[in-house]
Protein backbone atom coordinates (compact mmCIF):
# COMPACT_ATOMS: atom_id res chain seq x y z
CA UNK A 1 0.00 0.00 0.00
CA UNK A 2 2.63 2.75 1.49
CA UNK A 3 4.96 1.64 -1.85
CA UNK A 4 1.85 2.24 -4.33
CA UNK A 5 1.17 5.43 -2.87
CA UNK A 6 3.24 7.98 -4.37
CA UNK A 7 2.96 6.02 -7.94
CA UNK A 8 -0.56 7.10 -7.27
CA UNK A 9 0.20 10.79 -6.01
CA UNK A 10 2.17 11.00 -9.23
CA UNK A 11 -0.82 9.34 -11.26
CA UNK A 12 -3.52 12.26 -9.48
CA UNK A 13 -1.23 15.48 -9.83
CA UNK A 14 -0.46 14.69 -13.33
CA UNK A 15 -4.39 14.11 -13.66
CA UNK A 16 -4.73 17.65 -11.82
CA UNK A 17 -2.18 19.33 -14.11
CA UNK A 18 -3.45 17.74 -17.44
CA UNK A 19 -7.22 18.86 -16.17
CA UNK A 20 -5.83 22.52 -15.25
CA UNK A 21 -3.95 22.53 -18.61
CA UNK A 22 -7.12 21.09 -20.49
CA UNK A 23 -9.18 24.41 -18.96
CA UNK A 24 -6.53 26.54 -19.52
CA UNK A 25 -6.70 26.24 -23.04
CA UNK A 26 -10.62 26.02 -23.10
CA UNK A 27 -10.44 29.28 -21.57
CA UNK A 28 -7.87 30.49 -23.72
CA UNK A 29 -9.97 29.47 -26.62
CA UNK A 30 -13.21 31.26 -25.56
CA UNK A 31 -11.13 33.89 -25.26
CA UNK A 32 -9.79 33.92 -28.56
CA UNK A 33 -13.50 33.68 -29.56
CA UNK A 34 -14.20 36.74 -27.69
CA UNK A 35 -11.35 38.52 -29.62
CA UNK A 36 -12.13 37.40 -32.75
CA UNK A 37 -16.04 38.19 -32.30
CA UNK A 38 -14.67 41.90 -31.11
CA UNK A 39 -12.96 42.09 -34.50
CA UNK A 40 -15.67 41.57 -36.73
CA UNK A 41 -17.73 44.01 -34.98
CA UNK A 42 -15.10 46.64 -36.20
CA UNK A 43 -14.83 45.12 -39.22
CA UNK A 44 -18.80 45.38 -39.69
CA UNK A 45 -18.93 49.06 -38.10
CA UNK A 46 -15.84 49.85 -40.96
CA UNK A 47 -18.08 48.54 -43.70
CA UNK A 48 -20.42 50.85 -42.98
CA UNK A 49 -18.04 53.85 -42.39
CA UNK A 50 -16.74 52.97 -46.44
CA UNK A 51 -13.44 53.70 -46.61
CA UNK A 52 -12.87 52.28 -50.03
CA UNK A 53 -9.65 53.47 -51.23
CA UNK A 54 -7.98 53.75 -55.00
CA UNK A 55 -4.90 53.70 -56.34
CA UNK A 56 -3.88 56.88 -57.64
CA UNK A 57 -1.39 58.96 -59.58
CA UNK A 58 -2.08 61.94 -57.61
CA UNK A 59 -0.20 62.22 -54.22
CA UNK A 60 -3.00 64.98 -53.48
CA UNK A 61 -5.59 62.50 -54.23
CA UNK A 62 -3.76 59.78 -51.97
CA UNK A 63 -3.52 62.18 -48.78
CA UNK A 64 -7.12 63.35 -49.30
CA UNK A 65 -7.82 59.76 -49.18
CA UNK A 66 -6.48 58.95 -46.32
CA UNK A 67 -7.54 62.07 -43.99
CA UNK A 68 -11.23 60.65 -45.10
CA UNK A 69 -10.77 57.28 -44.03
CA UNK A 70 -9.34 58.33 -40.56
CA UNK A 71 -12.30 60.97 -39.93
CA UNK A 72 -14.95 57.90 -40.72
CA UNK A 73 -14.03 55.80 -39.00
CA UNK A 74 -13.52 58.15 -36.35
CA UNK A 75 -16.45 59.46 -36.91
CA UNK A 76 -18.49 55.94 -36.74
CA UNK A 77 -16.95 54.83 -33.22
CA UNK A 78 -16.81 58.24 -31.34
CA UNK A 79 -17.24 56.38 -27.87
CA UNK A 80 -14.34 54.42 -28.58
CA UNK A 81 -12.44 54.00 -25.51
CA UNK A 82 -9.15 51.56 -24.56
CA UNK A 83 -10.22 47.91 -23.82
CA UNK A 84 -13.13 47.59 -25.94
CA UNK A 85 -11.27 44.78 -28.04
CA UNK A 86 -8.35 44.57 -25.40
CA UNK A 87 -10.61 43.68 -22.36
CA UNK A 88 -8.73 42.76 -18.89
CA UNK A 89 -8.80 39.07 -20.06
CA UNK A 90 -8.23 39.76 -23.56
CA UNK A 91 -5.53 41.76 -22.55
CA UNK A 92 -3.84 39.07 -20.25
CA UNK A 93 -4.21 36.69 -22.65
CA UNK A 94 -1.78 39.02 -25.28
CA UNK A 95 0.50 39.80 -22.24
CA UNK A 96 0.93 35.90 -21.26
CA UNK A 97 1.59 34.91 -25.05
CA UNK A 98 4.02 38.18 -25.86
CA UNK A 99 5.69 37.21 -22.55
CA UNK A 100 5.50 33.49 -23.42
CA UNK A 101 6.89 34.07 -26.86
CA UNK A 102 9.77 36.42 -25.65
CA UNK A 103 10.96 33.80 -22.76
CA UNK A 104 10.04 30.99 -25.87
CA UNK A 105 12.96 28.88 -27.60
CA UNK A 106 13.33 31.86 -30.39
CA UNK A 107 13.05 34.19 -27.64
CA UNK A 108 16.46 35.52 -27.96
CA UNK A 109 16.02 36.09 -31.93
CA UNK A 110 12.60 37.64 -31.30
CA UNK A 111 14.16 40.28 -28.60
CA UNK A 112 17.33 40.94 -30.79
CA UNK A 113 14.88 41.57 -34.02
CA UNK A 114 12.95 44.33 -31.76
CA UNK A 115 16.41 45.67 -30.34
CA UNK A 116 17.25 45.97 -34.10
CA UNK A 117 14.48 47.61 -35.46
CA UNK A 118 14.90 50.71 -34.49
CA UNK A 119 13.00 50.25 -31.33
CA UNK A 120 10.57 53.28 -30.85
CA UNK A 121 10.00 55.23 -27.26
CA UNK A 122 6.73 55.22 -24.79
CA UNK A 123 5.01 58.30 -26.58
CA UNK A 124 1.35 58.83 -25.85
CA UNK A 125 -1.11 56.68 -27.92
CA UNK A 126 -4.91 57.18 -28.07
CA UNK A 127 -7.68 54.86 -29.16
CA UNK A 128 -9.36 56.31 -32.30
CA UNK A 129 -6.82 58.43 -33.05
CA UNK A 130 -4.34 58.34 -35.69
CA UNK A 131 -1.12 56.75 -36.00
CA UNK A 132 1.49 59.85 -35.23
CA UNK A 133 2.99 61.35 -38.39
CA UNK A 134 7.00 60.87 -38.83
CA UNK A 135 7.45 58.48 -36.42
CA UNK A 136 8.06 55.07 -38.03
CA UNK A 137 6.57 51.43 -38.40
CA UNK A 138 8.62 49.51 -35.67
CA UNK A 139 8.80 45.91 -37.52
CA UNK A 140 6.53 43.36 -35.68
CA UNK A 141 8.78 40.36 -34.91
CA UNK A 142 7.19 37.20 -37.23
CA UNK A 143 7.31 34.46 -34.55
CA UNK A 144 5.59 36.64 -32.18
CA UNK A 145 3.12 37.19 -35.03
CA UNK A 146 2.61 33.01 -35.26
CA UNK A 147 1.61 33.04 -31.82
CA UNK A 148 -1.01 35.41 -32.21
CA UNK A 149 -4.40 34.98 -33.04
CA UNK A 150 -4.74 35.84 -36.96
CA UNK A 151 -5.99 39.09 -37.67
CA UNK A 152 -7.72 39.78 -40.81
CA UNK A 153 -5.98 42.17 -43.36
CA UNK A 154 -7.06 45.33 -42.67
CA UNK A 155 -5.63 45.23 -39.14
CA UNK A 156 -2.11 44.68 -38.13
CA UNK A 157 -0.28 44.46 -34.75
CA UNK A 158 2.41 46.78 -33.74
CA UNK A 159 4.90 47.56 -30.79
CA UNK A 160 5.45 51.06 -29.93
CA UNK A 161 8.10 51.24 -26.58
CA UNK A 162 5.99 48.61 -24.38
CA UNK A 163 2.76 49.34 -25.75
CA UNK A 164 1.47 46.96 -27.93
CA UNK A 165 -0.93 48.18 -30.69
CA UNK A 166 -3.89 47.15 -32.68
CA UNK A 167 -3.09 49.38 -36.09
CA UNK A 168 -6.18 49.99 -38.73
CA UNK A 169 -3.41 50.39 -41.48
CA UNK A 170 -6.19 51.59 -44.32
CA UNK A 171 -7.17 54.37 -42.08
CA UNK A 172 -4.40 54.89 -40.08
CA UNK A 173 -5.94 54.80 -36.84
CA UNK A 174 -4.88 53.11 -33.46
CA UNK A 175 -8.39 50.81 -32.57
CA UNK A 176 -6.93 49.69 -29.36
CA UNK A 177 -3.59 49.28 -27.20
CA UNK A 178 -2.32 47.34 -24.26
CA UNK A 179 0.04 49.32 -22.45
CA UNK A 180 3.29 47.66 -20.50
CA UNK A 181 2.42 44.31 -22.94
CA UNK A 182 6.50 44.41 -23.98
CA UNK A 183 9.07 43.74 -21.89
CA UNK A 184 12.33 45.59 -22.78
CA UNK A 185 14.44 43.51 -24.85
CA UNK B 1 35.86 27.79 -59.85
CA UNK B 2 36.28 27.74 -56.21
CA UNK B 3 35.29 24.63 -54.42
CA UNK B 4 32.58 24.62 -52.04
CA UNK B 5 32.06 23.88 -48.26
CA UNK B 6 28.15 23.45 -46.21
CA UNK B 7 28.08 27.10 -44.67
CA UNK B 8 29.56 29.99 -47.01
CA UNK B 9 30.10 28.31 -50.35
CA UNK B 10 33.66 28.40 -50.66
CA UNK B 11 36.93 26.61 -49.76
CA UNK B 12 39.54 26.56 -47.96
CA UNK B 13 38.79 30.80 -47.85
CA UNK B 14 42.10 32.97 -46.83
CA UNK B 15 44.30 30.08 -49.55
CA UNK B 16 41.70 30.70 -52.37
CA UNK B 17 41.66 34.21 -51.86
CA UNK B 18 45.67 34.45 -52.16
CA UNK B 19 45.22 32.04 -55.02
CA UNK B 20 42.31 33.82 -56.57
CA UNK B 21 44.23 37.16 -56.41
CA UNK B 22 47.31 35.94 -57.85
CA UNK B 23 45.68 34.52 -60.85
CA UNK B 24 44.00 37.80 -61.33
CA UNK B 25 46.91 39.66 -61.37
CA UNK B 26 48.79 37.80 -63.77
CA UNK B 27 45.58 37.63 -66.23
CA UNK B 28 45.17 41.65 -65.60
CA UNK B 29 41.83 41.50 -64.53
CA UNK B 30 42.70 42.87 -60.81
CA UNK B 31 42.03 46.36 -62.48
CA UNK B 32 38.36 45.86 -62.91
CA UNK B 33 37.86 43.75 -59.36
CA UNK B 34 39.53 46.54 -57.52
CA UNK B 35 38.88 49.84 -58.55
CA UNK B 36 40.39 53.04 -57.38
CA UNK B 37 37.30 54.03 -54.94
CA UNK B 38 37.38 50.50 -53.22
CA UNK B 39 40.78 49.28 -52.73
CA UNK B 40 43.15 52.50 -52.69
CA UNK B 41 46.40 49.84 -52.36
CA UNK B 42 45.18 48.24 -55.59
CA UNK B 43 47.33 48.37 -58.61
CA UNK B 44 45.86 51.17 -61.17
CA UNK B 45 48.09 50.53 -63.94
CA UNK B 46 45.52 49.55 -66.27
CA UNK B 47 42.49 51.48 -67.86
CA UNK B 48 39.68 49.65 -66.72
CA UNK B 49 37.30 50.91 -69.59
CA UNK B 50 39.75 49.54 -72.20
CA UNK B 51 40.62 46.02 -70.55
CA UNK B 52 38.95 43.16 -72.37
CA UNK B 53 40.38 40.26 -70.15
CA UNK B 54 39.21 36.64 -71.25
CA UNK B 55 36.79 35.62 -68.27
CA UNK B 56 36.19 39.11 -67.22
CA UNK B 57 32.73 40.46 -68.61
CA UNK B 58 32.80 43.02 -71.19
CA UNK B 59 34.09 46.29 -69.78
CA UNK B 60 32.07 48.87 -72.39
CA UNK B 61 32.74 52.74 -72.41
CA UNK B 62 29.60 54.54 -73.18
CA UNK B 63 29.27 58.59 -72.59
CA UNK B 64 32.45 58.11 -70.87
CA UNK B 65 30.67 55.62 -68.24
CA UNK B 66 32.30 52.48 -67.00
CA UNK B 67 29.40 49.80 -67.98
CA UNK B 68 30.76 45.95 -66.76
CA UNK B 69 27.38 44.51 -67.63
CA UNK B 70 26.83 42.71 -70.90
CA UNK B 71 23.87 44.05 -72.24
CA UNK B 72 23.28 40.57 -73.80
CA UNK B 73 19.82 40.95 -76.16
CA UNK B 74 16.60 40.25 -74.34
CA UNK B 75 18.34 40.60 -71.28
CA UNK B 76 16.30 41.27 -68.12
CA UNK B 77 18.13 44.91 -66.56
CA UNK B 78 17.18 47.04 -63.81
CA UNK B 79 18.24 49.07 -61.23
CA UNK B 80 18.25 49.15 -57.48
CA UNK B 81 17.72 51.91 -55.28
CA UNK B 82 17.06 52.07 -51.12
CA UNK B 83 16.65 54.17 -48.27
CA UNK B 84 16.35 56.88 -51.23
CA UNK B 85 13.71 58.85 -50.06
CA UNK B 86 15.07 61.86 -48.74
CA UNK B 87 14.43 64.81 -50.67
CA UNK B 88 18.44 65.64 -50.25
CA UNK B 89 20.94 67.00 -52.98
CA UNK B 90 22.26 63.62 -52.87
CA UNK B 91 19.40 61.57 -53.77
CA UNK B 92 19.16 64.34 -56.31
CA UNK B 93 22.65 63.31 -57.55
CA UNK B 94 22.67 59.91 -57.59
CA UNK B 95 19.30 60.24 -59.46
CA UNK B 96 21.28 61.99 -62.19
CA UNK B 97 23.95 59.29 -62.07
CA UNK B 98 20.95 56.78 -62.87
CA UNK B 99 19.60 58.65 -65.57
CA UNK B 100 22.94 58.88 -67.37
CA UNK B 101 23.62 55.29 -67.10
CA UNK B 102 19.93 54.26 -68.06
CA UNK B 103 20.49 56.12 -71.00
CA UNK B 104 23.60 53.77 -72.11
CA UNK B 105 22.20 50.48 -69.80
CA UNK B 106 18.81 51.21 -71.45
CA UNK B 107 17.19 49.41 -67.83
CA UNK B 108 13.79 49.73 -68.08
CA UNK B 109 13.06 49.38 -64.41
CA UNK B 110 13.91 49.86 -60.99
CA UNK B 111 12.92 47.93 -57.79
CA UNK B 112 13.06 49.86 -54.75
CA UNK B 113 14.15 48.05 -51.24
CA UNK B 114 12.26 50.97 -48.62
CA UNK B 115 12.16 54.09 -47.07
CA UNK B 116 11.03 55.85 -50.28
CA UNK B 117 9.28 58.80 -48.34
CA UNK B 118 11.56 59.55 -45.45
CA UNK B 119 9.67 61.93 -42.93
CA UNK B 120 6.41 63.52 -43.31
CA UNK B 121 3.73 62.38 -46.26
CA UNK B 122 2.59 65.23 -47.54
CA UNK B 123 1.60 65.53 -51.48
CA UNK B 124 4.84 67.72 -51.73
CA UNK B 125 6.76 65.08 -50.00
CA UNK B 126 6.03 62.93 -52.71
CA UNK B 127 7.11 65.16 -55.50
CA UNK B 128 10.29 66.25 -53.91
CA UNK B 129 11.57 62.82 -52.56
CA UNK B 130 10.37 60.88 -55.72
CA UNK B 131 8.73 62.63 -58.25
CA UNK B 132 11.53 65.15 -58.82
CA UNK B 133 14.59 63.39 -58.45
CA UNK B 134 13.65 60.54 -60.74
CA UNK B 135 11.68 62.25 -63.39
CA UNK B 136 13.96 61.85 -65.88
CA UNK B 137 13.81 58.13 -65.45
CA UNK B 138 9.48 58.44 -64.83
CA UNK B 139 9.48 60.46 -68.59
CA UNK B 140 11.41 58.09 -70.28
CA UNK B 141 9.27 55.31 -69.53
CA UNK B 142 10.88 53.36 -66.51
CA UNK B 143 9.16 51.78 -64.10
CA UNK B 144 9.24 51.81 -60.18
CA UNK B 145 8.06 48.39 -58.12
CA UNK B 146 8.34 49.65 -54.71
CA UNK B 147 8.81 47.78 -51.53
CA UNK B 148 7.93 49.34 -47.76
CA UNK B 149 10.30 50.22 -45.01
CA UNK B 150 9.92 51.24 -41.78
CA UNK B 151 9.86 54.92 -42.40
CA UNK B 152 6.91 54.48 -45.37
CA UNK B 153 3.15 54.93 -45.23
CA UNK B 154 1.67 51.20 -46.00
CA UNK B 155 -1.55 52.18 -46.81
CA UNK B 156 -0.14 55.71 -48.53
CA UNK B 157 2.42 54.30 -50.75
CA UNK B 158 0.85 51.14 -51.67
CA UNK B 159 -2.07 53.06 -53.46
CA UNK B 160 0.42 55.16 -55.17
CA UNK B 161 0.44 54.26 -58.58
CA UNK B 162 3.77 55.14 -59.52
CA UNK B 163 4.92 52.74 -57.17
CA UNK B 164 3.27 50.25 -58.90
CA UNK B 165 1.99 48.06 -55.74
CA UNK B 166 -1.35 47.78 -56.78
CA UNK B 167 -2.55 48.76 -53.47
CA UNK B 168 -0.69 45.87 -51.71
CA UNK B 169 1.56 45.79 -48.88
CA UNK B 170 3.72 42.62 -50.56
CA UNK B 171 2.89 41.66 -54.25
CA UNK B 172 4.93 39.62 -57.32
CA UNK B 173 5.68 40.21 -60.84
CA UNK B 174 7.69 39.10 -63.86
CA UNK B 175 10.12 40.49 -66.25
CA UNK B 176 11.10 37.46 -69.11
CA UNK B 177 12.18 34.51 -67.08
CA UNK B 178 12.58 36.20 -63.52
CA UNK B 179 10.16 36.48 -61.36
CA UNK B 180 10.02 39.18 -58.64
CA UNK B 181 8.67 38.98 -54.93
CA UNK B 182 8.30 42.16 -53.27
CA UNK B 183 7.61 41.89 -49.59
CA UNK B 184 6.91 43.87 -46.65
CA UNK B 185 9.36 43.16 -43.97
CA UNK B 186 7.59 45.31 -41.54
CA UNK B 187 4.84 42.99 -40.95
CA UNK B 188 5.67 39.22 -42.06
CA UNK B 189 2.74 37.37 -40.53
CA UNK B 190 1.37 34.57 -41.00
CA UNK B 191 -0.72 35.81 -44.14
CA UNK B 192 2.08 36.54 -46.06
CA UNK B 193 4.18 34.28 -44.99
CA UNK B 194 1.58 31.69 -46.81
CA UNK B 195 1.21 33.41 -49.93
CA UNK B 196 4.80 33.75 -50.51
CA UNK B 197 5.52 30.41 -50.00
CA UNK B 198 2.76 29.15 -52.47
CA UNK B 199 3.17 32.23 -54.92
CA UNK B 200 7.32 30.82 -54.90
CA UNK B 201 6.33 27.20 -55.14
CA UNK B 202 4.24 27.97 -58.27
CA UNK B 203 6.37 30.47 -59.76
CA UNK B 204 7.65 29.25 -63.40
CA UNK B 205 10.24 32.00 -63.12
CA UNK B 206 13.70 30.63 -63.84
CA UNK B 207 15.69 33.21 -61.70
CA UNK B 208 13.44 34.20 -58.88
CA UNK B 209 14.15 37.63 -57.29
CA UNK B 210 12.64 38.60 -53.72
CA UNK B 211 13.44 42.11 -52.35
CA UNK B 212 12.41 43.98 -49.22
CA UNK B 213 13.93 46.52 -46.91
CA UNK B 214 15.31 44.48 -43.48
CA UNK B 215 18.31 42.26 -43.98
CA UNK B 216 18.64 38.87 -43.52
CA UNK B 217 22.64 39.13 -43.40
CA UNK B 218 24.65 42.43 -42.84
CA UNK B 219 27.61 43.97 -41.57
CA UNK B 220 26.45 47.22 -40.29
CA UNK B 221 27.19 48.35 -36.83
CA UNK B 222 23.65 50.54 -37.09
CA UNK B 223 21.04 47.67 -37.34
CA UNK B 224 22.87 44.33 -38.37
CA UNK B 225 20.64 41.70 -39.36
CA UNK B 226 17.09 41.05 -38.39
CA UNK B 227 17.50 37.45 -37.20
CA UNK B 228 13.70 36.33 -36.57
CA UNK B 229 13.00 37.33 -39.77
CA UNK B 230 16.12 35.35 -41.28
CA UNK B 231 14.63 32.46 -39.35
CA UNK B 232 11.69 32.78 -40.94
CA UNK B 233 12.34 33.57 -44.17
CA UNK B 234 15.56 31.77 -44.54
CA UNK B 235 14.25 27.76 -45.17
CA UNK B 236 11.38 29.26 -47.62
CA UNK B 237 13.68 30.93 -49.52
CA UNK B 238 15.58 27.59 -49.61
CA UNK B 239 12.48 24.93 -49.88
CA UNK B 240 11.60 27.52 -52.90
CA UNK B 241 14.85 28.51 -55.15
CA UNK B 242 14.94 31.31 -54.48
CA UNK B 243 18.21 33.02 -55.86
CA UNK B 244 19.07 36.53 -54.97
CA UNK B 245 17.56 38.66 -52.38
CA UNK B 246 18.26 42.56 -52.46
CA UNK B 247 17.33 44.70 -49.05
CA UNK B 248 18.57 48.44 -47.59
CA UNK B 249 17.70 49.59 -44.03
CA UNK B 250 21.07 49.62 -43.18
CA UNK B 251 22.73 52.99 -45.17
CA UNK B 252 25.59 51.10 -47.13
CA UNK B 253 26.47 48.97 -50.09
CA UNK B 254 27.01 45.18 -49.07
CA UNK B 255 27.60 41.73 -50.75
CA UNK B 256 27.00 38.89 -48.73
CA UNK B 257 28.45 35.80 -49.19
CA UNK B 258 26.24 33.49 -50.32
CA UNK B 259 24.26 31.25 -48.70
CA UNK B 260 22.75 28.46 -49.64
CA UNK B 261 23.17 29.01 -53.13
CA UNK B 262 21.12 32.21 -52.33
CA UNK B 263 22.43 35.57 -53.26
CA UNK B 264 22.31 38.22 -50.74
CA UNK B 265 22.86 42.05 -51.47
CA UNK B 266 22.19 44.97 -48.89
CA UNK B 267 21.71 48.44 -50.60
CA UNK B 268 20.41 50.71 -48.64
CA UNK B 269 22.47 53.58 -49.66
CA UNK B 270 20.82 55.99 -52.02
CA UNK B 271 19.73 58.71 -50.01
CA UNK B 272 20.96 57.93 -46.52
CA UNK B 273 24.51 57.12 -45.60
CA UNK B 274 25.81 55.99 -42.77
CA UNK B 275 29.74 55.52 -42.63
CA UNK B 276 32.33 53.99 -40.76
CA UNK B 277 29.38 51.46 -40.30
CA UNK B 278 30.51 47.85 -40.38
CA UNK B 279 32.18 45.63 -38.26
CA UNK B 280 33.47 42.51 -39.28
CA UNK B 281 31.78 39.08 -39.38
CA UNK B 282 33.27 36.94 -42.28
CA UNK B 283 30.14 37.21 -44.27
CA UNK B 284 30.53 40.30 -45.96
CA UNK B 285 32.65 39.82 -49.17
CA UNK B 286 32.15 43.12 -50.24
CA UNK B 287 31.15 46.88 -48.30
CA UNK B 288 31.44 50.32 -49.13
CA UNK B 289 29.62 52.88 -46.69
CA UNK B 290 31.76 56.17 -48.13
CA UNK B 291 29.13 57.44 -50.22
CA UNK B 292 25.63 56.96 -51.65
CA UNK B 293 24.93 54.15 -54.06
CA UNK B 294 22.88 52.55 -56.28
CA UNK B 295 23.00 49.33 -58.52
CA UNK B 296 22.48 48.37 -62.12
CA UNK B 297 21.62 44.61 -62.62
CA UNK B 298 20.91 42.51 -65.62
CA UNK B 299 19.47 38.66 -65.69
CA UNK B 300 20.47 36.59 -69.39
CA UNK B 301 20.39 32.87 -69.02
CA UNK B 302 21.89 31.63 -66.61
CA UNK B 303 23.76 34.62 -65.40
CA UNK B 304 23.33 37.91 -62.88
CA UNK B 305 25.71 40.33 -63.91
CA UNK B 306 25.66 43.31 -61.56
CA UNK B 307 27.45 46.40 -60.83
CA UNK B 308 27.24 48.85 -57.82
CA UNK B 309 28.06 52.69 -58.64
CA UNK B 310 28.44 55.67 -56.26
CA UNK B 311 27.10 59.46 -56.80
CA UNK B 312 30.46 60.07 -58.61
CA UNK B 313 30.13 57.86 -61.11
CA UNK B 314 32.56 55.06 -59.72
CA UNK B 315 32.41 51.50 -59.85
CA UNK B 316 32.07 49.99 -56.29
CA UNK B 317 32.10 46.67 -57.18
CA UNK B 318 30.62 44.57 -60.15
CA UNK B 319 30.86 40.56 -61.01
CA UNK B 320 28.63 37.77 -62.32
CA UNK B 321 26.45 35.26 -60.62
CA UNK B 322 25.85 31.97 -61.73
CA UNK B 323 22.29 30.45 -60.90
CA UNK B 324 22.54 27.68 -58.47
CA UNK B 325 25.69 27.40 -57.33
CA UNK B 326 28.72 28.87 -58.82
CA UNK B 327 30.05 32.42 -58.45
CA UNK B 328 32.35 34.60 -60.39
CA UNK B 329 32.17 37.57 -58.96
CA UNK B 330 35.01 40.67 -59.09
Amino acid sequence: MLIHLPKRLCVAVAMVLAGLAAAQGANDASLVKDFAGRIQKYLDLRKTADISKKPTDSPDKLVYQKQQAEEKIQQSRPAAKQGDIFTPPIGAYFKKQIAATLRGAQGEKVRASLRRAEPLPDIRLQVNHPYPAHLPLQSTPPTLLLNLPRLPGELQYRIVGSTFVLFDTAANLIVDLLPDAVSGP
Amino acid sequence: MLCRDHKHGFMPRKSLSLLAACALWISGAWSQSAPRTVNPAAPLARNPIAAQEPGVHRAAASNGLDIKIPLQPNSVRFAVIGDSGTGDREQYEVAREMEAYREAVKFDFVIMLGDNIYGSHSPQDFVKKFEEPYKPLLDAGVKFYASLGNHDDPNGESLYKPFNMGGKRYYAFRKGEVAFFALDSNYMDPRQLDWLEQNLKSSQGTWKVCFFHHPLFNDGRHHGPDIDLRSQLLPLFQRNGVNAVFSGHEHVYERIRPENNIYYFVLGSSGKLMTHDFHESGERVKGFDRDRTFMIVEIAGEKLYFQVISRTGETIDSGELTRANVMQAH
